[in-house]
């Protein structure tokens, strides 16, 4: 993971498909909102939905493009297990000329439901030439 | 434990506390302060913090995290609660790149029901007047 915050994190890219990325974060205790609990912080979910959305888009175009997040959307059905590893399965629902509509479910187990869902809407642009 | 921590806090008109009690809050630099009856969450600046190095912005994510918090401090610091609230859903709106320094968020609380709380959460870096992102939040307030 080359983003500095992605690597504090602890993400590791799982699998890619033709418009879908699975990404993992690691249970790690530093990202615990109470000490001991074993529950991961929101914040952290958040975090990491914001990553994997925008890797997502980024992963849709061969050039490089700088992918910039507009709005976030996250709905916590329900805190992920004690000192369970979670996932993120992206869908990238919609790339126009400027922007960029996707969605993500993270699961704490594989046969589980999702314990959150993100939809973000991203803008893409070309690298400005600096002069 | 957060609950007591900020109970204990109630008491003093101004402080500026590190929110390390919590593993995540201190992987993150978040500080809360409290000046003139105004509670700021702060999220100290470092390299950690960093989504895109060229040029060096601040991860997106992290200031949603940031707004979550105030939030949440907001909350608590507003009602006895007997449990932390349950944070429902949050919608960020980036409204600025995040520069590679400190960042502040402060939140409102719209609506206080007996089960659910709206807040609004903006975040801000050298100049208050231009937010960087700003979040509408839902709570669930009992178990």
């Amino acid at each position: 993971m080359l983003i500095p915050h992605g690597r504090r994190l602890g993400l590791r890219f799982v699998e890619k498909k033709e418009n879908s990325l699975i990404i993992e974060m690691s249970f790690n205790p530093e990202l615990e909102i109470i000490p001991g609990s074993g529950i991961m912080a929101n914040g952290a979910l958040t975090a990491f939905m914001d990553t994997a959305l925008g890797a997502a888009v980024y992963d849709q175009f061969d050039l490089y493009r700088k992918i910039v997040t507009l709005d976030l959307r996250m709905d916590y059905f329900e805190k992920p297990q004690p000192f369970s590893s979670v996932i993120v399965k992206t869908r990238c629902l919609k790339i126009t000329n400027q922007v960029a509509f996707v969605q993500g479910d993270i699961y704490d187990s594989e046969d589980a439901s999702p314990i959150a869902h993100g939809v973000g809407v991203f803008s893409h642009s070309g690298v400005e030439k600096t002069s | 434990m957060i609950l007591t921590f900020l109970s204990k806090l109630k008491a003093r008109e101004t402080f500026e506390e590190s929110l390390d009690i919590s593993p995540y809050a201190k992987m993150m630099g978040f500080r809360l302060r409290r000046q003139d009856g105004i509670l700021t969450t702060v999220m100290d600046f470092h390299d950690d913090l960093i989504g895109s190095p060229f040029p060096k912005a601040l991860h997106g994510g992290t200031v949603a995290s940031l707004l979550e918090m105030a939030a949440l401090m907001q909350l608590t610091w507003d009602r006895e609660l007997a449990h932390i609230p349950k944070a429902l859903d949050v919608t960020i709106d980036y409204l600025r790149s995040g520069k590679p320094e400190d960042t502040f968020a402060r939140a409102r609380v719209f609506r206080m029901g007996r089960r659910f709380a709206t807040l609004h959460a903006e975040a801000w870096q050298s100049d208050s007047e231009k937010p960087i992102a700003s979040a509408m939040l839902h709570f669930q307030l009992v178990k």
